[in-house]
């Protein structure tokens, strides 16, 4: 382990190209986690109030206005 | 929670005669060509059958069969083995397109139908959101595309512009 960062980006694009060539039985099982612990952190998060900044996510196949 | 039980009662249901065609979109799809995304719901593109009597396709019989079956409608979702699902149309030539030319991969015996990388790449440029373009990133810097094919369908669905500006803002080394 360093604080080099080139060698911690490094590390982290080996460990995303490794969880890629996982088989895909194995990823599923993983978003199965990844929505429960994502459920599980959600109710600490405060519901966004007035004056905040957000993006309102428009259909699926729906252009983008500017091309 | 399992995703592959939502696999297995669409892959069922399709085989009941209730929906003709379907294909993963979203996370989940991106998922089986990349890295697991973290995602709350999954989306499933799919062509309704017409009911009888009606020119208009209706997701109603896809609901009424999921309800027979223990799956809890919520708004616009039908909670399937703890997952939501959303079931879309298509809604644009791009997503008929992407449908048609889906692919099936097997996970662990159970077939799955997934759009293609390169039209899960197309789709996230065409809707065009920060998550979006955060996804298009991950498919280039995981080398999951055929460029040949990707700018294919780019030029067939008028994304080249879409394209030119997302490689000026991500791909490019000039400020």
């Amino acid at each position: 382990m360093s604080f080099d960062l080139q060698e911690i980006l490094k590390s982290k694009r080996a460990l995303r190209r490794d969880l890629a060539a996982r088989p895909l039985a194995e990823k599923l099982r993983m978003l199965d986690a990844l929505r429960e612990r994502a459920l599980a952190i959600r109710p600490a998060k405060p519901a966004p109030g007035a004056g905040v900044l957000r993006e309102e996510p428009p259909p699926y196949g729906k252009s983008d206005k500017r091309t | 929670m399992n995703i592959r039980e939502v696999i297995a009662t669409i892959n069922q249901m399709q085989a009941d005669g209730v929906i003709e065609r379907y294909a993963i979109g979203g996370a989940v799809g991106a998922t089986f060509f990349l890295e697991p995304i973290a995602t709350l719901d999954v989306d499933i593109f799919v062509t309704f059958k017409a009911e009888t009597g009606s020119a208009i396709a209706s997701p109603k019989p896809i609901f009424d069969y999921l309800k027979a079956r223990g799956g809890a409608v919520q708004g616009e979702y039908i909670v399937i083995a703890g997952w939501p699902v959303q079931f879309l149309p298509p809604t644009g030539q791009l997503v008929e397109e992407a449908l048609r030319e889906a692919v099936t991969q097997d996970v662990e015996g159970t077939p799955a139908r997934v759009f293609t990388a390169e039209h899960l790449a197309a789709v996230a440029l065409q809707t065009g959101r920060a998550k979006d373009k955060a996804r298009l990133l991950q498919f280039i810097e995981a080398g999951a595309l055929d460029a040949a094919r990707f700018q294919a369908i780019i030029a067939r669905h008028g994304l080249v512009s879409a394209w030119q500006r997302f490689e000026k803002q991500f791909l490019s080394d000039a400020p």
